[in-house]
């Protein structure tokens, strides 16, 4: 564990220290993409922005009352964030259903948001550079028989005609060299200290 | 935690109470969480290119469609002609890049800004190219520049970066490889990361 959030960490914030504030926000920032990821439906840009409400609710909290046990930080964090996701679905869902449906087709707009489409975009662009790299075409249909199609890796290892171990090598491979891609072009260094937190 | 439990968390294969413990194992591990982020970016980005084509996992893999591809591909050039080919623009995944270090600067330059009533457009200059972009910028904050490639009928994006930080509050620094770029006009936008602030909008022309 990089950081422990503790006493000490809740206490600096309460009292105004905004490197601390930035520390807590490197710390439960990566889980909380993960966690709300799941739960926002491939909508990034929902999902950006309901990290950083949590992040908001979390520090606002802490520069407030405070929590009882500093250790359950992450606890805060993670149910603020899974009741957040919960209340946007609910609008999401309530707006469907409340508003007069002619006239959104009406007024549509067929794109979505700027936000959304930059964050599909990055992904997409570094899996094709992946499937251009990778030097056997089985690695690529192994890819998406595995994550796309759900097959099980033993169906899947048979079928290729493959060793368990291969397949676990050439999917970590192709694992190593996607995250290379984005870090090579800047997809995952994202940084929410100067987000006017 | 290892990465078996990773890929049953990313393709939900566990009950909703092992990944609520996965989760908090995720916030108390930030460099897992990064891990497991990378992997669910990873099938989202194979289902978004899947939901385009299939082919793209296909290619080269068969050695007939190879063979399919060229014979189409010289029947195109044949029948569509060097003129069409020149006026499109290639599309290249490195076309835009971060400037890394100090070499990068050594080369040619473009410098975009937004001047008012200008009748200039800025024109590219051949080889790997500094974009200067002047403007506004909040130091530390992250943006992504896209690049369009302009024509009568429609605007067709053809590159992007993305996580780019400002030389400067008033610069901000790319590069482009203008010798992958067919003549005609081109826009850059720059978009700042995590804000709903309107893009910045810079036509050039390559020559």
């Amino acid at each position: 564990m990089d950081f422990v959030p503790g006493g000490e960490l809740t206490r600096r914030i309460r009292e105004g220290d905004v490197s601390a504030e930035s520390e807590l926000i490197r710390q439960f920032e990566p889980g909380l993409r993960v966690l709300l990821r799941r739960r926002t439906g491939g909508d990034v840009g929902l999902l950006q922005d309901l990290v950083q409400e949590t992040l908001l609710v979390v520090i606002q909290r802490l520069r407030g009352d405070g929590i009882d046990d500093p250790a359950k930080i992450a606890a805060f964090a993670a149910q603020t964030a899974r009741n957040l996701a919960i209340a946007s679905l609910r609008k999401t869902e309530r707006q469907r259903t409340d508003v007069d449906t002619e006239a959104t087709d009406r007024n549509a707009d067929p794109a979505p948001s700027v936000v959304a489409i930059t964050e599909d975009l990055e992904a997409a662009l570094a899996v094709r550079a992946l499937l251009r790299e990778l030097p056997q075409p089985r690695d690529r249909l192994m890819l998406k028989r595995f994550y796309l199609e759900d097959h099980d890796k033993e169906i899947i290892c048979r079928e290729m005609q493959l060793s368990e171990a291969a397949f676990n090598q050439a999917l970590s491979r192709a694992r190593k060299r996607f995250r290379q891609i984005l870090e090579e072009r800047g997809f995952t260094r994202r940084d929410l200290l100067s987000s006017g937190l | 935690m290892n990465q078996q439990l990773i890929e049953q968390y990313v393709s939900g294969k566990m009950s909703e109470a092992e990944a609520e413990a996965f989760e908090m194992f995720c916030l108390e591990n930030p460099e897992f969480a990064r891990q497991v982020e990378v992997e669910q970016r990873l099938k989202a980005g194979l289902a978004q290119v899947a939901r385009g084509s299939t082919s793209e996992f296909v290619r080269s893999g068969n050695q007939n469609w190879w063979k399919l591809a060229l014979a189409a591909g010289v029947l195109l050039f044949v029948t569509m002609g060097a003129l069409l080919w020149q006026r499109t623009a290639a599309v290249h995944p490195n076309l835009l890049a971060a400037v890394a270090n100090d070499t990068d600067r050594n080369g040619p330059s473009m410098r975009l800004a937004l001047v008012r009533g200008a009748d200039t457009t800025p024109q590219l200059p051949a080889g790997l190219v500094r974009v200067e972009i002047a403007g506004l910028f909040e130091p530390g904050h992250e943006y992504s520049v896209v690049l369009d490639r302009l024509s009568r009928q429609s605007t067709e994006t053809i590159a992007a970066v993305y996580g780019q930080r400002p030389s400067s509050s008033v610069t901000l620094e790319v590069l482009l490889y203008g010798d992958q770029l067919a003549p005609g006009a081109y826009a850059l936008h720059v978009l700042k990361n995590d804000s709903r602030e309107e893009p910045l909008d810079f036509e050039f022309v390559k020559p």
